[in-house]
């Protein structure tokens, strides 16, 4: 990024920070950035503000784009980056999503405390271990047929209601109830079939994990009441998408519209930003795919959640209970409304945060907020927070995603090896399963920004409110 | 820079144009970035191949003997064709567990490429590697030297 673009920047507020489209060629809309001086300096060194400034000209791009407090360095879109594109002259990029469709969050709160975990966590965090496979591990004890993987992919988390695998109660906690009614299993390739036919209930690899945490702070005790969040209190953080499914779907389709967006007219400063029209026949192609992959993320998290409560029952006893509170994506585009307007929403690494009015908030949370969270690392705090009325008009009703990372892969592990990092966790108390002692040191807590300071921006920019803060003492590693 | 040792298998190349074909990892703060080098663009294929193994790291012991494939892909120039022929890799990695060890080039053209790979299965597919993308993708070609980048998403 050029001095003479940052020198365009205008701030906003002492969190926001806009660059006009006058800050590079072919911009149709400004860029705001969400971060304070520390975060927007840092954001400076990667090539994260000049990735938002390229969404910026995508065609049918409505009012700005938007990057997140924890936005990094991505390819195309910036990792925590929002753009919203028009139905009728807009676009739907692939590359808006990533390769991870539907990457998200889900929390689970259980009815026992801190103290019942005494003598207890290592056994639980071993059985979590055994039982949900990470890392590129498939699933040995679910593979799907052709016929079933249809139903996954047709009606998501609602079909593991029928195989007893979900609740009424867990669609109702869920966004968009576990299933997008855009699906088309038949828009997905035989190949991306066979990438996923056995990765269903797996967290694969990456910064995906299963998490037990203990609540350590409630900071607004209605929302945190209404949440089921209690001091004390012991839940389960699950983090992970649509494995090699939806990796597939997306090479699919950047490769698909790569080459028709010259029929199109659309000429593009990257190529990874590849998109086609919102109502051509590829977009729509994508649109159906994607929403497939999106109901195959769903399922998998509700599958992780199905053994994780039986893991819960065998150890802490059949009164531990895992109640879901909610499960969020951030990476996905979605059709949502605003002013009327009906806008195809592309969230990459950026988590909707709809407010306590909005009429797709679950019933249970009207008049508090959709629940988001906030994953720190494996050894920092995680946060729970609730969406804002306000954060509609300021960011389309989106917040961040996570800390975000500030060093690369090789930096972090140059600066401290796995055995290092599984050592500091310990002496937190914090109980750790991971595979790989060289993934361990890439996704240590060395390698992400400050959560508190990005959750913080969230909460002064009005994007989302804080409601609890969230301790990890069990980490199972993808 | 990884210097590689050049396999017998490579009968088909032009060993006497083929030096140092080489590969190294470029710092990005989300994914891996990828840079090859060789003379030909068989050899930029096959060590970019090579880079991709050596981001699986560790695998599991191989379930059979070794076996040969032909891999053929196809795209609208060389850079292109470079993503096309990672992200075929990647596809039989996660989805047949299947990883190349040593490879002959059939063909490698600005938009063709035909390989005949020698490989193993392993008992469960490699640390996941999602996609090889095409921000900042790039193929050169200086003083008769080709060099390519290309991120990984990881």
């Amino acid at each position: 990024m050029s001095d003479a673009m940052l020198a365009t920047a205008i701030p906003r507020s002492p969190w926001l920070h806009e660059l006009p489209v006058s800050s590079a060629p072919g911009m149709r809309v400004p860029a705001r950035i969400f971060a304070d001086d520390v975060l927007w300096e840092r954001m400076q060194q990667d090539r994260s503000i000049e990735q938002l400034l390229n969404v910026a000209t995508l065609p049918g791009v409505e009012e700005a784009v938007y990057a997140m407090p924890d936005a990094h360095e991505g390819y195309g879109f910036p990792v925590g980056g929002v753009a919203a594109m028009r139905m009728d002259d807009g676009v739907v990029s692939p590359g808006g999503v990533g390769y991870d469709i539907n990457c998200g969050v889900r929390l689970l709160i259980s009815e026992l405390s801190q103290n019942d975990l005494k003598g207890r966590l290592e056994p639980l965090v071993h059985d979590l271990s055994r039982s949900i496979p990470s890392g590129a591990y498939a699933n040995p004890h679910l593979r799907l047929s052709t016929a079933e993987l249809d139903r996954v992919l047709q009606e998501g988390s609602r079909y593991l209601v029928e195989r007893g695998m979900a609740t009424p109660d867990d669609l109702e906690h869920t966004e968009a109830a576990g299933s997008l009614g855009e699906a088309d299993p038949l828009a997905v390739s035989s190949k991306a079939r066979e990438r996923g036919h056995d990765q269903l209930g797996t967290i694969g690899s990456g910064n995906h994990f299963v998490e037990v945490e203990v609540v350590e702070e409630i900071y607004d005790l209605a929302a945190a009441e209404a949440f089921g969040l209690a001091l004390g209190r012991v839940g389960l953080l699950i983090h992970t998408g649509s494995r090699g499914l939806g990796h597939q779907v997306c090479t699919d389709h950047v490769r698909l519209m790569g080459g028709v967006m010259a029929r199109y007219g659309i000429v593009l400063p990257d190529r990874q930003l590849a998109c086609a029209p919102l109502r051509s026949p590829e977009g729509q192609h994508y649109l159906g795919a994607m929403s497939a992959a999106a109901n195959f993320a769903w399922a998998n998290r509700q599958t992780v959640t199905a053994v994780a409560r039986q893991v819960f029952a065998r150890v802490l006893g059949p009164t531990a209970g895992l109640r879901l509170v909610y499960d969020v994506a951030h990476n996905i585009a979605k059709l949502e409304e605003y002013g009327g307007q009906r806008l195809c929403v592309h969230r990459k690494g950026a988590t909707r945060a709809f407010g306590p009015s909005h009429r797709d908030t679950p019933r249970a949370y009207r008049g508090i907020g959709q629940p988001v969270f906030i994953p720190g690392s494996m050894g920092t705090a995680s946060y729970v927070l609730a969406g804002t009325d306000a954060a509609l008009s300021a960011s389309f009703g989106s917040a961040c995603h996570g800390a975000g990372r500030a060093l690369s892969r090789h930096m972090a592990k140059r600066a401290v090896t796995g055995g290092e990092v599984r050592e500091q966790l310990e002496a937190k108390g914090i109980v750790v399963r991971c595979h790989s002692n060289a993934e361990l040191a890439e996704e240590g807590p060395h390698a992400y920004k400050d959560v508190d300071r990005v959750v913080s921006v969230v909460h002064q920019a009005g994007l989302a409110r804080k409601v609890a803060r969230l301790r990890p003492v069990g980490v199972l590693k993808g | 820079m990884r210097r590689s040792v050049i396999p017998k298998t490579w009968g088909r190349m032009t060993m006497a144009s083929c030096p140092v074909p080489e590969h190294d990892f470029g710092e990005h703060v989300g994914e891996e970035r990828l840079i090859v080098r060789g003379a030909t663009l068989g050899q930029v294929f096959v060590e970019a191949a090579r880079g991709l193994r050596e981001l699986y790291g560790e695998l599991d012991q191989p379930t059979d003997d070794p076996s040969w494939r032909t891999i053929e892909v196809d795209a609208e120039d060389r850079a292109a064709l470079l993503i096309e022929w990672l992200n075929e890799l990647i596809y039989l990695a996660e989805s047949e567990h299947w990883i190349p060890i040593s490879f002959m080039i059939d063909a490698a053209l600005p938009t063709r490429l035909r390989v005949h790979a020698r490989g193993v299965r392993v008992a469960s597919a490699p640390s996941q590697i999602k996609a090889a993308t095409w921000h900042g993708l790039r193929f050169d070609c200086h003083d008769g030297m080709f060099e390519a980048e290309v991120i990984l998403d990881v």
